[in-house]
């Protein structure tokens, strides 16, 4: 027979304590604290980070020479650019076909302010891909923001902010929605992120092919229009399918990525995306 | 002094788990650091640590992430209680397969709640990647590291703590 006597009432007092800080988060009251503790921590997180990351580098890359693998970063890097200049070269030709067939509709541009930040935090609970950036509300960032790669590919948005920090939600996390556009076939659909922290791209009726370049669409309003996301690695399904299912591979590593730029000039309009 | 070196250690292993575990994942899962550091802390500086320190692990892990402290609290709940059945229930194992037993099971545990949490806040409902690739390559994961934890204190002949509370509790085992 179990006397769990002093068990009780610790197992009960937590249980309490749980409820409290439950109803203390959704009330906002631990968030100075939350600050508090990310001013003192950040500088070990720093040094963590610094002293495992070239580690958790050399045992995914074990097996290749050293020099190869700088290599492949730098590559990696220039691809990324080129895919995102392609991209962007696509988007251009359509705007000037679209502006030719209008006929004197003339586009205006904006300039855009982008806050450099460095990754510290990796949150990666079951189901979440939520990362912690050395920048707050400081740094002019606020919730909503749309996080960049240092190469322009969509990473996330900012969701929690404090003075010197913030959390930002990946595309991957499996609650990230994001109204996209398919370059090629020119359809619009939802990238989602998966379970497993990969991407898919939903409701899109169109002739999706493998290699399809993957844009926001700026629908809703969360997104500017034409960041690029990804490329479609894998559609599967046949023509009979109301809906293929679509698997984005991102244009940027997303789990190794350490830094990022917060466009602080978007405001996002928060409209839920687009539902069949 | 105990106490400050205790938290430091629980300090050490949220902010571990916030920065090291994620850079060594095995098929998207990573260990839990802290509690890993709770089971061999109640085994080998008593439960009564752990009753104290488990919070804090809770606030640490919420404060520098975007975790909710409260479900952490429940994830981590049965990691005592479940040291103490098994002790009493006098089952014919040793310390060490208890510490492991009570250790996988909150792993799965805490996986669930933290994976169910998600779920009800909007990420989709799906059970087979959550078997597959949450709970099973993360207890494998904990087992892995709390053995590799646990064992070399036995081996220098510490013996540890029944999971049983004893009167002087935490402050009288300074």
């Amino acid at each position: 027979m179990l006397i769990f006597s002093r068990y009780t009432w610790w197992v009960a007092s937590m249980i309490g304590l749980a409820f409290l800080l439950a109803i203390m988060g959704q009330t906002g009251l631990l968030r100075p604290f939350q600050g508090v503790f990310s001013v003192v921590t950040t500088p070990i997180d720093n040094v963590f980070s610094g002293a495992f990351q070239p580690v958790a580098s050399f045992l995914s890359n074990a097996g290749n020479v050293n020099s190869l693998r700088d290599e492949n970063a730098r590559l990696r890097i220039e691809n990324e650019t080129l895919s995102n200049k392609v991209t962007q070269l696509q988007q251009d030709a359509q705007t000037v076909n679209d502006l030719q067939a209008a006929l004197k509709i003339v586009q205006s541009s904006s300039s855009e302010t982008r806050v450099a930040a460095t990754v510290v935090v990796i949150d990666n609970t079951p189901f979440t891909d939520v990362v912690g950036i050395d920048r707050g509300s400081g740094s002019g960032i606020k919730v909503g923001m749309v996080v960049l790669s240092a190469q322009g590919t969509l990473m996330g948005t900012v969701i929690s902010v404090n003075s010197d920090s913030a959390f930002v939600r990946k595309i991957t996390d499996s609650k990230s929605k994001v109204n996209a556009h398919d370059l090629e076939s020119k359809s619009d659909g939802i990238v989602a992120g998966t379970p497993n922290r990969g991407l898919t791209f939903d409701l899109s009726q169109a002739d999706i092919k493998v290699g399809d370049t993957i844009v926001t669409s700026g629908l809703g309003g969360n997104y500017p229009p034409g960041i690029p996301i990804g490329k479609v690695s894998a559609v599967s399904g046949t023509s009979q399918d109301l809906f293929r299912q679509v698997t984005v591979e991102p244009g940027v590593r997303l789990s190794t990525t350490t830094t990022v730029l917060v466009n602080t000039t978007f405001v996002p309009q928060r409209i839920s995306p687009a539902t069949p | 002094m105990k106490t400050v070196l205790i938290v430091i250690l629980l300090l050490l292993a949220s902010l571990a788990q916030l920065t090291v575990a994620p850079l060594f994942p095995i098929s998207g899962a990573q260990a839990d650091i802290p509690l890993v550091t709770m089971a061999v802390l109640a085994v080998y500086a008593g439960p009564a640590t752990v009753m104290l320190g488990m919070p804090l692990v809770a606030l640490f892990l919420g404060f520098g992430s975007s975790r909710a402290p409260g479900l952490l609290i429940i994830g981590y709940l049965p990691l005592l209680p479940l040291g103490l059945a098994f002790e009493e229930w006098q089952l014919p194992l040793n310390r060490f397969v208890r510490t492991i037993l009570a250790g996988a099971i909150t792993g799965l545990w805490l996986r669930t709640v933290l994976a169910m949490g998600a779920m009800v806040s909007g990420a989709p409902l799906a059970i087979g990647p959550l078997i597959g690739q949450v709970l099973l390559p993360g207890v494998f994961f904990d087992l892995a590291l709390l053995t590799l934890a646990y064992l070399p204190f036995r081996f220098v002949g510490w013996s540890g703590h029944p999971m049983s509370l004893r009167r002087e509790g935490f402050w009288g085992s300074n």
